[in-house]
């Protein structure tokens, strides 16, 4: 395969929106439940039932748009798209297809320390339809319609992406964003968020070539997995003088291959028109503004104040605006407490990220007990106990076993930092200790560090250590 | 007027059509957008389109949960069922 191929790649997302209810129903917009637990008569196609939209569906849709630098249409239209299988019964789709709510916006990607603006065409409403499960009986399907009017948010990007490192980064910043404004929960497993990869190969700068779609991605790993396997087939294809067709595909998470879905007797034909039962959307600017009050900080902004403001290292400050709740627990611990923010840093996604992850908690449980870590972080950064016990009382602070001071004496770890006390214990040290005195006299450093081994050893381990060599080099050098 | 692909167009409408009735109904169709066609005589250059002839803008509702009916409600319009699942001959794509 020769290395003169690029691909051009753009993304569809579909961001299931976190509402309480559906889009057009009153019927609960929740995952897991029994099957067809959350379905009325209108999520089944009834006759006769006629949809309502759920406003907090467009508040979340301006939301969107304020956050992904969208224009939001004051104008739009709901419209029909036929499709015509047994999850959705009323036998189509209700989207927005000609007047969508948001149209050209934008979001800024890094991949590994570049910048890169990728265009976002439009995002629109639209239901998601139910759950086929095909496995269980040979002769028939079995329908779950609990999703069927799940509120989604069609997130269409332009051709602006070319690899499958820039796809993960774009979708995994899109999804940062949704969560930080609160429209997506993001739970890529449970398909709140999934993609279709539209591909296709061309030699670099050449015109380009014809697309195939990669449908319903719900992993990171797999959307990479399908445009390696899907650029390396389009090249083969060419390069053996094939032709590609314009087709859709199905991604094999067992075999890690994508394959065209079996051909249907004659293609698509959405026939979109404008739903009847729905009347056009108009919105005005108050309802517009009203929604911008919520968006809040975002996570670019959020990364910028911590390195810039909080002096706090770049790749940290990543790690912590990964997600919101990250974010909010790190400013709560910073407003609650004079400990530089760096310092927390290093704390919160090292040794309290670990304690988090072995014993599978959540963040959101430490929301309560952040004063108490942060009494501990005090007591390490002014040296009243050491890093090292500071680590080790740590665990007991997230458990709620005690106030971190009640827990330091109670286990004795205060460190010595009473100069006369130390300067007694180090003196006593020195006594017969000539011969290594003169030797670090004459230039060799490796015995400070015996000095300063010997001297903790002899306040069994608690005298502060930057006390102990400022006194130690003050009396070798006399 | 383009052709009609009356063999596509029974098969969009989910309609089985005889293949001795495939011309009868393939005339009758051109008649039938024959006679809309009449509406292109209007000009309709400065005109808005219209999505729904009441004008009004879309009624709204409060994100509230109503539950209405029980699942066997549901079910219950189901050509057949399998515990609390519909089921339908096996569609597969």
């Amino acid at each position: 395969m020769s290395n003169n191929w690029e691909m051009v790649i753009g993304l569809e997302v579909h961001a299931q929106l976190n509402t309480s209810s559906k889009l057009f129903s009153s019927s609960p917009n929740q995952f897991g439940s029994e099957p067809n637990e959350n379905v009325n008569f209108i999520d089944s196609g009834m006759p006769g039932m006629l949809p309502v939209i759920n406003f907090a569906c467009i508040e979340m849709a301006i939301k969107t748009g304020i956050a992904l630098n969208f224009n939001i249409n004051k104008y739009s239209v709901f419209e029909r798209k036929n499709y015509f299988y047994p999850d959705l019964p009323q036998g189509y789709q209700i989207s927005q297809f000609e007047f969508p709510i948001l149209t050209e916006g934008f979001i800024n990607i890094d991949n590994e320390g570049n910048q890169k603006k990728i265009r976002i065409e439009r995002a629109h409403l639209e239901q998601d339809a139910g759950k086929s499960i095909h496995d269980i009986d040979p002769k028939f399907s079995f329908i779950d319609l609990n999703r069927v009017g799940t509120p989604l948010l069609e997130i269409v990007s332009y051709p602006d992406l070319s690899s499958a490192e820039e796809v993960v980064s774009y979708m995994s910043s899109l999804r940062q964003v949704l969560m930080y404004i609160d429209v997506c929960d993001g739970n890529m497993q449970e398909g709140s968020l999934r993609a279709d990869v539209n591909l296709s190969v061309r030699k670099k700068g050449g015109e380009l070539g014809t697309r195939c779609e990669i449908k319903n991605l719900n992993s990171f790993k797999f959307i990479r997995q399908a445009i390696e396997y899907e650029f390396k087939r389009q090249i083969d294809v060419i390069e053996s003088g094939g032709k590609i067709e314009q087709n859709t595909m199905l991604f094999d998470t067992s075999t890690g291959e994508t394959r065209a879905m079996r051909s249907k007797e004659f293609s698509h034909d959405y026939r979109y028109f404008p739903d009847p039962d729905l009347l056009p959307v108009n919105l005005t600017q108050d309802q517009i503004d009203k929604v911008k009050t919520s968006v809040g900080e975002l996570p670019q902004a959020k990364l910028d104040k911590f390195i810039k403001d909080y002096n706090v290292d770049k790749d940290i400050a990543k790690i912590i605006t990964t997600e919101k709740q990250n974010a909010i627990l790190f400013e709560k611990m910073i407003s609650e407490t004079d400990v530089k923010p760096k310092f927390i840093a290093a704390w919160l996604v090292g040794d309290i990220f670990a304690f988090i992850k072995e014993n599978n908690l959540e963040l959101s449980s430490l929301n309560e007990k952040t004063k108490d870590i942060t009494d501990l972080l005090k007591l390490v950064s002014e040296d009243v106990i050491s890093n090292k016990a500071g680590k080790e009382i740590l665990p007991k602070v997230l458990n709620g076993q005690g106030k971190p001071s009640d827990i330091v004496k109670e286990l004795g770890l205060e460190q010595v930092s009473d100069s006369s006390e130390l300067e007694k214990i180090i003196d006593e040290t020195l006594i017969g200790e000539e011969e290594n005195i003169l030797k670090f006299q004459g230039g060799s450093d490796r015995v400070l560090g015996y000095f300063v081994g010997k001297c903790l050893k002899a306040t069994k381990g608690k005298g502060n250590p930057k006390l102990i060599n400022k006194i130690l080099l003050e009396r070798l050098k006399k | 007027m383009s052709e009609i692909d009356i063999k596509r167009i029974s098969y969009l409408a989910k309609l089985k059509l005889p293949h001795e009735k495939e011309e009868f109904y393939s005339n009758s169709l051109k008649d039938i957008i024959k006679w809309v066609d009449n509406l292109k005589k209007i000009d309709t250059s400065e005109t808005e389109p219209l999505h729904n002839v009441t004008e009004k803008t879309a009624s709204i509702r409060n994100d509230e949960i109503n539950k209405s009916n029980s699942v066997d409600d549901v079910l219950n319009n189901a050509p057949d069922r399998a515990q609390n699942f519909f089921k339908v001959p096996k569609v597969v794509e």
